[in-house]
């Protein structure tokens, strides 16, 4: 068969074939970082999960349902989250608000049921850019481990603000 | 027909109708809110504005009629920017709440504030807040939602020739209200669903279907109604397989424009407390079980007796009249009486309730009759064969939304086919072919699922010896036959045992 030669092997010059200068330059950047971290203390990692570095802002937690500045549920239980999740995870039943409970609502009607579904839930950040009253952000922390099931949906009792937040169409 | 320009454009329309219906005809869409086929014209919204050469000013397309060598504009730049205005009048005082709001989806308000308004209002005073009021059993206002475009008030007044519904005070302060003072002034008729249709934004709001669902989840078929026996051409809106309401039908020109809430809100109970499997004596058994079961009593028995079949179809009730005079040329006196409820025995049984609704509750009792036949019996000879029949089929008698509403069942026990089985202890004989897994279904000797009439296609006769197709709205579970199918598959039961030729 015939062959064609595209390349020549790589012939090592004398003083490369010593290895000794490029073990040099390694072990310097290692000495460097060594001597970062042991007296100057800049080291890149933490001591997790004693210890925990913030997000960035736009990554996606768990979802957050959001009050207004009178501290009113903000979501209207409008269905449009509900209705472009992806992953189908998000269960609302809407009601309408009790005369007695007419102060902490903006509206008529109230999700009396919300719940996610996280072990379904994809993260996507859709419920999120659904929401006309800007009632859930997932700007929750990270989805934690369970040793069940029903640890992982989410309610409105573990999800909603006890406080009233910022104006919407900003994220904490 | 005459010949009109429009935005340079030629058009032969017809003179005799509305300018707005007029260039719908030939596919022009003029935007309108207070403007309805079948109300007078009332010229209030101002949104139909159009340019006629000649007139100095915008005029209502509404209230202009149609003339010979007539010159329109209905896209021009002043027409553009008059709707834009007129919108942004609308919208002074509209809280924008659709999604809180049940008509979003079909709300006229919403759907032109996207085609011809503006994104965004100059308005910044505070907007006016009246608090919703109910004004019906089923039926509450939402004031600030309300355009004023007075449709309610003209189609009570026109179409129910009734004083309900008003406007009242003045100005900024305008509001619709009901016309009687106190307690029971609320409107109970059976048009609350019509108004609420009726009505171009969701100012008016039924209470039974308030956050049940949203518009745009419905699935659509264009079926019939089972309410009586008008079958108005209806829209079902379905969603997870089940009816949430009729809507009127898409092409209202032609297939009527109103429902009545009678029909409009009793599908629902097609899907709720279904019966979906056999049952000797309120047990669950297999099909083959429940025929083998009949065929031993078949074999003894001399009497048939059939009651019903006025909710059945045109095709399931040939099937069953085949079944009838199988059984006849067997030796077996079959009896089939399609009356069953008080009101068929009276004289003229089926009049005119209202415009639609009729006296007579069931879908087919016109093809009923003319199968089975009108014996002229009364309620006494129905006893009476109850009474000395060995078997008793009843088709779809006891069932949902027929004889009763699926909320309370307590209507069930006044029926009269319900009571003359009780009295005569007629249970023990009865195979009852039904759709609901109720206490007669359950009380019954012999109890076949069947489908209902939302889960099969079939022809009815309406009150005009009309007749009219229903479509299959929602799937049926895998298996599950109609009342003719199972009559059929007895028979085949019994000619396979030899018991029939
Ligand atoms: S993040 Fe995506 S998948 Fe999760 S609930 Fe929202 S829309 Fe659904
Ligand atoms: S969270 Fe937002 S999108 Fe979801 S139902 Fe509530 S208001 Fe609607
Ligand atoms: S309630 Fe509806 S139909 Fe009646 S005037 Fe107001 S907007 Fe028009
Ligand atoms: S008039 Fe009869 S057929 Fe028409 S919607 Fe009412 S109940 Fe149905
Ligand atoms: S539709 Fe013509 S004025 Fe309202």
């Amino acid at each position: 068969m015939a062959t064609v030669k595209v390349h020549d092997k790589y012939k090592w010059k004398w003083y490369q074939k010593f290895y000794f200068i490029s073990i040099t330059s390694g072990m310097l950047v290692t000495l460097k970082y060594f001597l970062k971290c042991a007296i100057l203390r800049q080291q890149a990692t933490v001591q997790y999960p004693e210890e925990q570095r913030g997000y960035s802002s736009r990554f996606r937690g768990r979802h957050r349902l959001k009050r207004d500045e009178k501290g009113r549920e903000r979501c209207t239980a409008c269905f449009c989250c509900m209705w472009v999740c992806p992953a189908k995870c998000i269960h609302i039943e809407a009601a309408l608000v009790p005369p007695e409970k007419a102060n902490l609502y903006p509206e008529d009607k109230y999700a009396k049921v919300f719940n996610v579904d996280h072990l379904r839930c994809i993260f996507c950040g859709l419920c999120e850019e659904a929401c006309p009253k800007g009632a859930i952000y997932l700007d929750g922390d990270i989805p934690k481990p369970f040793d069940n099931r029903d640890d992982f949906l989410s309610t409105k009792d573990t999800m909603l603000d006890k406080e009233g937040g910022p104006i919407i169409g900003t994220r904490l | 027909m005459v010949n009109i320009t429009v935005d340079g454009q030629e058009y032969s329309v017809d003179e005799k109708k509305n300018l707005i219906d007029a260039l719908k005809d030939v596919g022009i869409h003029v935007p309108t809110f207070c403007y309805h086929p079948k109300l007078k014209v009332a010229g209030l919204c101002r949104l139909c504005l159009i340019e006629i050469e000649g007139v100095p000013k915008l005029q209502a397309g509404c209230a202009t009629p149609v003339k010979e060598g007539m010159k329109i504009l209905v896209s021009s730049e002043k027409i553009i920017k008059a709707r834009e205005a007129m919108m942004e009048f609308q919208l002074i005082n509209h809280p924008l709440d659709c999604p809180v709001c049940d008509k979003a989806g079909e709300c006229k308000l919403q759907d032109y504030s996207f085609s011809t308004g503006q994104a965004s209002t100059r308005y910044k005073e505070a907007k006016r807040f009246i608090s919703q009021e109910v004004v019906g059993d089923n039926l509450l206002i939402n004031h600030n939602r309300c355009i004023l475009c007075l449709r309610c008030v003209r189609f009570s007044k026109e179409i129910l020739n009734e004083e309900s519904l008003e406007r009242t005070q003045r100005g900024n302060n305008t509001v619709i209200a009901c016309v009687k003072p106190g307690e029971n002034a609320l409107i109970s008729h059976n048009y609350q669903g019509a108004l609420s249709d009726i009505c171009p934004v969701g100012a008016l709001l039924n209470k039974n279907m308030l956050f049940k669902s949203r518009v745009w989840w419905y699935e659509k078929t264009q079926t019939i109604c089972h309410g009586c026996s008008t079958l108005c051409k209806v829209t079902a809106n379905v969603k997870n397989n089940e009816v949430y309401r009729y809507m009127p039908p898409e092409n209202k020109e032609k297939d009527g424009y109103f429902i009545c809430d009678k029909g409009r809100f009793s599908a629902p109970d097609f899907s709720k407390n279904r019966l979906y499997h056999f049952m000797i004596n309120g047990k669950k058994k297999k099909s083959t079980e429940t025929y083998a079961e009949l065929y031993e009593r078949f074999k003894k028995s001399g009497k048939v007796l059939i009651i019903g079949g006025t909710t059945e179809s045109n095709e399931d009730l040939q099937k069953i009249s085949e079944a009838v005079k199988l059984f006849e040329k067997n030796n077996k006196n079959t009896v089939w009486e399609f009356k069953t409820e008080d009101y068929m025995y009276k004289g003229d049984w089926n009049s005119q309730i209202d415009f639609l609704l009729t006296s007579d509750v069931r879908p087919n009792s016109k093809k009923a009759k003319e199968i089975a036949g009108d014996n002229g019996a009364d309620k006494n000879s129905l006893k009476k064969a109850v009474k000395d029949a060995d078997i008793i089929f009843v088709i779809n008698e006891l069932s949902a939304p027929f004889s009763y509403k699926t909320e309370d069942e307590s209507a069930l026990a006044e029926n009269m086919v319900f009571q003359f089985l009780e009295e005569n202890k007629g249970w023990d004989k009865t195979v009852l072919l039904t759709t609901h897994n109720n206490t007669a279904a359950k009380k019954a000797n012999i109890a076949w699922p069947i489908q209902s009439f939302v889960e099969k296609d079939g022809t009815y006769t309406d009150k005009t010896n009309t007749e009219k197709k229903s479509a299959k709205s929602v799937k049926p579970p895998e298996g599950l036959k109609n009342s003719g199918e199972l009559f059929e598959a007895f028979i085949e039961t019994l000619s396979q045992k030899e018991a029939i030729a």
